[in-house]
C-alpha cells in the first residue's frame, strides 16, 4: 500500500477529529518544545562560555596557586619561600614552553582623578600581563620593561575606571592624565577597550544612538557581569606596586621575596600543555626547595566543570522531555485504541475488499506517526516561541540559540514516540476478523 | 472450467462448549459465466457459504478452490489477495466508507493492488460513469440514496476487474423498484460474461438467475434452473 496515501488518510483522520487529536498531541507538543528549548539554552550556555573563555585568555592560561602541603612535607613548610618573583624569573629564563609569565601583586586602594574617587583592586604586574590573557588597548600603550625596572608611576586602566574618572572624555584624551592612587600620582599611559559579552555587543551594535559606553558605566543590571573585574582593572608596574604600597608592612619583604597575590602563566602551544606544566613544576620544585606548596589551576578544570554543569542541565531537561514524550505516547496509544473501536466496520470493509492484515497495521501505525509528527512540528514552533519568550523575559549573556540538529533530533523523538505508541493499537486492528468486523454495528 | 469448486466442505463453529455445524458436506461447482442464486431461510448456512465462497473464511474440512487457488491451503495474506483481485463484493448494507467520496470509495480495492493514484482515478471515473453517477462523484455516501449507494458498491466491486461478483442480499435494503434496477445491473454483468453469484432469501430474485442452489441445515437441498421449472 502506498505510503503517501496512508499519510494522506492519516492526516484526514486527524483532521476529522480536530479537538481529540489536538488533545492527544499535547504531550508530544510539550515534550518536543521543552526538548528544543532545553537544547537551545544549553547550546547558548556552551557558546557563551566559550566566548567568555576566549576573552578571559583561553585554555592556554594557567594560574599557579598555593596549595596545601602534603603530610610528608609538612615539617619543611617554612623552607619554601612561597610564590615569589623568583619563580617568575626562573620560569621565564628556563622554560621553553611558556610564552608569558605574569606575577601579580594586588591591593585594594582608593583611586582618584581629583574630582572622582573610587576604591578598586589595583594590580602590580609585569608587561607580560598584557599577553597572558586576552587584552586590547583602546588608546596609548601598555607597561614596558623600562617602566618595570625604573618603577615608573605609570598606569593602564580599564574602561569602567576611565569612564568614571573622566566622564565624557575620549580614551585618547585620557593619555597623560594623572590618576592618584592613594594620593600617589600616576600617569595614565594606556586605556583598555570595553570588554563585553555577546548580548551587550549585539545591543551596542543595534542601538547606535546611545553608545555602549554611556549605557554601561559602572551601573549594572543587577546580574553578574563576568567582565566587570576586567573593565575595572588598574594596572601599574610590579615594582611600583611593591615600592609604593607594599614595602612598609613587613620590613623583611623585598621585591624578590614578597609573596605574590596572583601568578598566571601562558602555555605557548596547547599541544605541549602537559609537557609545559611538568616543566614548570620541575622549575618551581627547585625554587620552592622541594616543598610541594603550589599547584596549577587550569582552565581545563574549569571547562570540565562547565561541561559537567551543561551535561547536568541536559540530563534534567532531557528527562522532562522524555517523560512528556512518554505521556504523549500513552495519550496517542489511548486515542488510537478508541479510534479503532470506532472504526471496526471500516477495517472490516477494507479487509473484505482485499486489504491484508499488514495493510491495516501500517494504516494505523502511520496514523499514529502522523499525530506524533504533527505534534512534533507544533512542538518545534512552540519551542521557538518559548525560547523567544525566555530571551525577552530573562535576557542573559548566554543567549539561547537553536541548532538544526536539535530540531531534527526532537522531531525524530516525536516520530519514534509515534511509532512506539502506534504498534499496540496497530497490532490489535490488524488482528480483527473480517467477518466479525463486517457484522459489527 | 470450474471457477468455484467445493467438495464435501464442512464449517464448524465453536461457541463456548457448543459445536455448531453451519455447513455439513457441501459439494458444488460453478463454471465461469454462470448466473447463480444461493437461497435458503435464515440459519440455513447460506451466509457461511457466502463467506467461504468470498474467501473471508476458510472451511473446517473438505476441498475448496476459487479461481484455481486452493483456499484450504491459503494463508490470510493469500486470501486477501484473492478477495482483492478475483472477487467483487456487494453487500446488503452497502458497506461504503463514510469519510470518502464516491470516487475514493470506488478506488479503495485498487489501493491494495498498489496502483498509482492516476491509474486509480482513471478507473474510478470510468466506473462512476458506467453506474451512472457522474454528477455525484464527489459526494459522500451519506448524501446518496440507497440505490445510489449500491451502485457505488457495484462499481467498487468491479474496480479490479474480478472474475466473480458476489451479491449478499444486494437488494435487501432497497425498495422494490430500486431493487429491480440493481438486479438489472447484476444481469447486465452476467450478460457481459462475468460470473455472478447472488445470496438471497427471496425466491423472486432467485428466479432471475439461471441456477438456484437451495441450502437447508447446512446442506444443499436441491439445485434447479428456474427458467426450466417455470416453463
Amino acid at each position: 500500500m502506498n505510503i503517501l496515501i496512508s499519510f494522506e488518510n492519516g492526516f484526514r483522520e486527524i483532521l476529522s477529529h480536530k479537538f481529540r487529536s489536538g488533545l492527544s498531541m499535547l504531550g508530544i507538543v510539550l515534550g518536543v518544545s521543552s526538548l528544543i528549548a532545553m537544547m537551545a539554552i544549553t547550546s547558548g550556555i556552551e557558546r557563551g562560555s566559550r566566548v567568555f573563555m576566549e576573552q578571559m585568555g583561553g585554555l592556554e592560561l594557567v594560574r599557579v596557586v598555593d596549595q596545601e602541603i602534603s603530610n610528608e612535607n609538612l615539617e619543611f613548610w617554612n623552607l619554601s619561600p612561597g610564590r615569589t618573583l623568583e619563580d617568575a624569573r626562573a620560569i621565564r629564563e628556563s622554560s621553553s614552553y611558556i610564552s608569558h609569565v605574569s606575577p601579580e601583586l594586588v591591593e585594594g586602594l582608593p583611586v582618584s582623578s581629583g574630582t572622582e574617587t573610587m576604591r578598586v583592586r589595583v594590580t602590580g604586574a609585569w608587561p607580560d600581563y598584557m599577553g597572558v590573557s586576552t587584552n586590547e588597548l583602546a588608546a596609548g600603550r601598555f607597561l614596558t620593561d623600562l617602566d618595570e625596572s625604573l618603577a615608573n608611576r605609570a598606569v593602564v586602566i580599564g574602561d569602567t575606571i576611565a569612564k568614571t574618572m573622566w566622564p565624557g572624555m575620549e580614551p585618547d584624551q585620557m593619555i597623560g592624565q594623572t590618576l592618584f592612587i592613594q594620593q600617589v600620582p600616576f600617569e595614565v599611559v594606556g586605556v583598555f577597550i570595553l570588554y563585553m559579552g555577546e548580548t551587550e555587543r549585539k545591543a551596542a551594535s543595534n542601538d547606535k544612538k546611545s553608545p555602549p559606553t554611556e549605557t554601561r558605566g559602572s551601573t549594572s543590571r543587577g546580574s553578574w557581569d563576568p567582565f566587570r573585574s576586567k573593565n575595572e582593572s588598574v594596572i601599574i608596574p610590579f615594582s611600583s606596586m611593591f615600592y609604593e604600597f607594599k614595602s612598609g608592612a613587613f620590613p623583611e619583604d623585598s621585591l624578590d621575596t614578597i609573596r605574590l597575590n596572583d601568578f598566571n602563566i601562558r602555555v605557548a602551544d596547547l599541544g605541549n600543555f602537559r609537557l609545559a606544566l611538568d616543566e614548570v613544576r620541575r622549575i618551581m620544585t627547585q625554587t620552592h626547595r622541594e616543598v610541594d606548596d603550589f599547584g596549577f589551576d587550569t582552565r581545563e578544570d574549569w571547562f570540565d566543570k562547565m561541561e559537567k554543569n551543561i551535561r547536568a542541565t541536559r540530563i534534567s531537561g532531557g528527562l522532562i522531555a522524555v517523560i512528556s514524550l512518554l505521556v504523549g505516547g500513552i495519550g496517542i496509544t489511548n486515542i488510537m485504541l478508541a479510534s479503532i473501536t470506532e472504526r471496526v466496520r471500516e477495517i472490516g470493509i477494507r479487509r473484505a475488499v482485499g486489504a491484508k492484515a499488514r495493510d491495516i497495521f501500517f494504516q494505523i501505525l502511520i496514523e499514529s506517526i502522523s499525530i506524533a509528527l504533527m505534534g512534533g512540528l507544533v512542538g518545534v514552533v512552540c519551542g521557538l516561541g518559548l525560547i523567544h519568550l525566555i530571551t525577552v523575559v530573562a535576557p542573559s549573556d548566554n543567549e539561547p540559540f537553536i541548532t538544526i540538529a536539535s530540531v531534527i533530533l526532537s522531531v525524530t523523538f516525536a516520530a519514534v514516540a509515534g511509532i512506539v505508541s502506534g504498534i499496540y493499537p496497530a497490532v490489535q486492528a490488524s488482528r480483527l476478523d473480517p467477518i466479525q468486523a463486517l457484522r459489527y454495528e | 472450467m470450474a471457477l468455484v469448486f467445493l467438495e464435501d466442505v464442512t464449517k464448524v463453529y465453536h461457541i463456548g462448549d457448543q459445536e455448531i455445524r453451519a455447513l455439513n458436506g457441501i459439494s458444488l461447482s460453478i463454471d465461469a459465466g454462470e448466473f447463480v442464486a444461493i437461497i435458503g431461510p435464515s440459519g440455513s448456512g447460506k451466509s457461511t457459504l457466502m463467506h467461504l465462497l468470498g474467501c473471508l473464511d476458510t472451511p473446517s474440512a473438505g476441498k475448496m478452490e476459487i479461481c484455481g487457488h486452493d483456499v484450504t491451503k491459503s494463508n490470510s495474506d493469500k486470501l486477501s489477495e484473492i478477495r482483492n483481485r478475483e472477487i467483487g463484493f456487494v453487500f446488503q448494507s452497502f458497506n461504503l466508507l463514510p469519510k470518502l467520496n464516491v470516487l475514493e470509495n470506488i478506488e479503495v480495492p485498487m489501493i491494495y493492488t498498489g496502483a498509482s493514484s492516476a491509474a486509480r482515478r482513471k478507473r474510478s471515473e470510468e466506473l462512476v460513469e458506467r453506474v451512472g453517477l457522474q454528477d455525484r462523484r464527489l459526494n459522500r455516501p451519506t448524501q446518496l440514496s440507497g440505490g445510489q449507494c449500491q451502485r457505488v458498491a457495484i462499481a467498487r466491486a468491479l474496480v479490479n476487474d474480478p472474475k466473480i461478483v458476489f451479491g449478499d442480499e444486494p437488494t435487501g435494503n432497497l425498495d422494490s423498484s430500486t431493487g429491480q434496477m440493481i438486479l438489472g445491473m447484476f444481469r447486465e454483468l452476467h450478460e457481459s460474461g462475468r460470473t455472478v453469484v447472488l445470496v438471497t432469501h427471496d425466491p423472486a430474485i432467485a428466479a432471475v438467475t439461471h441456477r438456484v442452489i437451495e441450502i437447508k441445515d447446512g446442506k444443499i437441498e436441491r439445485q434447479y434452473d428456474p427458467r426450466k421449472s417455470r416453463s
